[in-house]
């Protein structure tokens, strides 16, 4: 229950300090500070960010943690803030060349690889590290597209599954006024992209309640809730991948890992997600990893909902062309949304 | 501003409905500001902290429930996770593991398991927290009886 859990320094995240970049809630000071820089270090020319990877293990063992206050862990906090919020939660579309521009001076590897996603794809939309940025791109994707292509069906499809959530938090034994506003602002998001209605709205409106803190920061705990719920409904099902992860129950990782803001999505997270709404989400990973033999490729990792939601009737699953319409680029320790040519 | 207001709402109208149902947390709306609350708990049985009443305040921030309430013990506590003279609560759920899914009520309860399991190795109150760390349990629970003695129980005569 208590305090000894916090923002345990994630060593995943050094994992690629040169691109790593999201900001996360530590005790140390150490941590903070390699957060700190790994945000600010997205652009290699800088030169910064690149010794993230080390600043993990230095707390010295004589670390006087006996005046080491929350006050001194909520500064830290509101520091790393501080550094996310210069980026808006979402960006504007960018072409892919921004990408490129970016890593000029960076490895040849990555150089490589963004060209071949030039092949594919021809924009990406940045998202804010704050530990949401899962969320978010996926909450912006899934409007635009539906925006876009007006998919009467598949909002139907959804609501069916959305319902569905609903129900199980409620079996869960979560109270519902917890959860019933943050399904209501993602209900009005959904309706509102569907045109010729009064409460419809433009692509300008929906960036723009995209980055309304509110609005945002709502459907991203939509989200979370139906991770969470859909993780505890199979929790026989996660919880060998959990206990691989953190080594903890699946009640506990929901309460710590998936419910609070800014608590970052993992596999896990993604698989819970996809099943629940039945939406395929393609995630492209962008970092140093190559092959010695043969030519150099970007891997991709599909999440195509399984029919494990059970009820057949509502794991409807939704693909265009047995793609998904969702694509995220994936950074070490970030996504962003990308566009397909 | 508009939407803490309503879910805050709700949890009143959940406590008035509910006030029986955990007969050892009795959480009150100040009269005139909804984001100002206080609760009193009973001291868990079998704990140092048994026969007292704690009084904890709350300071609701508008971007409740994105955002955790703020809550101290009012009421004098000697524990490792709360600050001896500001009354401030070490409690992972106050801070960056809270979520919408808990309520002031729940919260409520947290705190009394956390009155019932004490984590010395994240203390606010340090001499509290080496008592249990350097295993002086009888130490650490007649100072927390006696302070529950002199600050959470009605004076006799």
């Amino acid at each position: 229950m208590a305090n000894q859990a916090e923002g345990s320094p994630r060593k995943r995240k050094a994992i690629d300090g040169e691109i790593g970049m999201e900001a996360s809630v530590t005790h140390t000071k150490q941590a903070a500070v390699a957060a700190e820089e790994a945000l600010t270090g997205l652009n290699p020319k800088d030169g910064a960010g690149a010794g993230a990877s080390s600043c993990w293990e230095v707390l010295p063992e004589e670390f006087e943690w006996s005046c080491y206050r929350d006050d001194d862990t909520l500064h830290q906090q509101a520091a790393i803030r501080e550094e996310a919020i210069k980026i808006p939660y979402l960006g504007d579309r960018e072409p892919l060349s921004a990408l490129a521009t970016e890593f000029e001076l960076g490895s040849p590897i990555l150089k490589e690889k963004i060209r071949l996603l030039g092949e594919q794809y021809v924009g990406l939309r940045r998202t804010r590290g704050d530990g949401n940025c899962f969320y978010r791109s996926f909450m912006f994707a899934y409007l635009e597209h539906i925006l876009e292509t007006q998919d009467t069906a598949e909002v139907e499809r959804i609501v069916k599954n959305v319902e569905q959530c609903k129900q199980t938090l409620q079996s869960l034994g979560y109270t519902e006024f917890t959860y019933e506003d943050f399904f209501g602002i993602f209900m009005e998001q959904l309706e509102s992209v569907l045109q010729g209605k009064e409460t419809s709205i433009s692509m300008e409106e929906l960036l723009s309640r995209s980055r309304d803190q509110l609005v945002s920061d709502y459907v991203v705990m939509f989200f979370r809730f139906v991770t969470s719920a859909e993780i505890r409904k199979r929790a026989d099902f996660f919880e060998p991948f959990i206990a691989g992860l953190t080594n903890t129950s699946v009640d506990q990782f929901c309460k710590s890992s998936v419910e609070p803001m800014g608590e970052e999505c993992d596999h896990v997270h993604i698989i819970a997600l996809s099943d629940a709404l039945g939406v395929a989400i393609r995630v492209v990973y962008l970092d140093r990893s190559s092959c010695e033999k043969g030519p150099l490729t970007v891997n991709h990792h599909d999440f195509i909902p399984t029919a494990a939601a059970e009820s057949s009737t509502a794991a409807v699953i939704s693909t265009k062309c047995g793609e998904p319409f969702i694509t995220l680029l994936y950074r070490p320790g970030h996504y962003d949304i990308l566009y397909r040519r | 501003m508009q939407a803490s207001r309503a879910r805050l709402f709700k949890e009143y109208k959940e406590v008035q409905r509910e006030k029986s149902a955990d007969p050892d947390i009795q959480l009150v709306c100040d009269d005139s500001n909804i984001f100002k609350w206080t609760a009193l708990i009973k001291g868990p049985s079998e704990t140092p902290y048994e026969g007292g009443m704690f009084q904890l305040s709350f300071s609701i921030p508008e971007q409740y429930p994105l955002l955790p309430p703020q809550v101290r013990f009012l009421t004098k506590i000697f524990h490792p996770n709360v600050h001896f003279k500001t009354g401030e609560i070490c409690l992972d759920i106050l801070k960056n593991a809270w979520s919408p899914a808990w309520t002031l009520q729940s919260v409520c309860r947290a705190i009394i398991a956390l009155m019932a399991h004490p984590e010395p190795d994240s203390p606010l109150n340090c001499d509290s927290g080496n008592l249990l760390r350097s295993g002086d349990i009888r130490g650490y629970q007649s100072m927390a009886r006696m302070y529950t003695k002199l600050a959470a129980m009605p004076k006799k005569g």
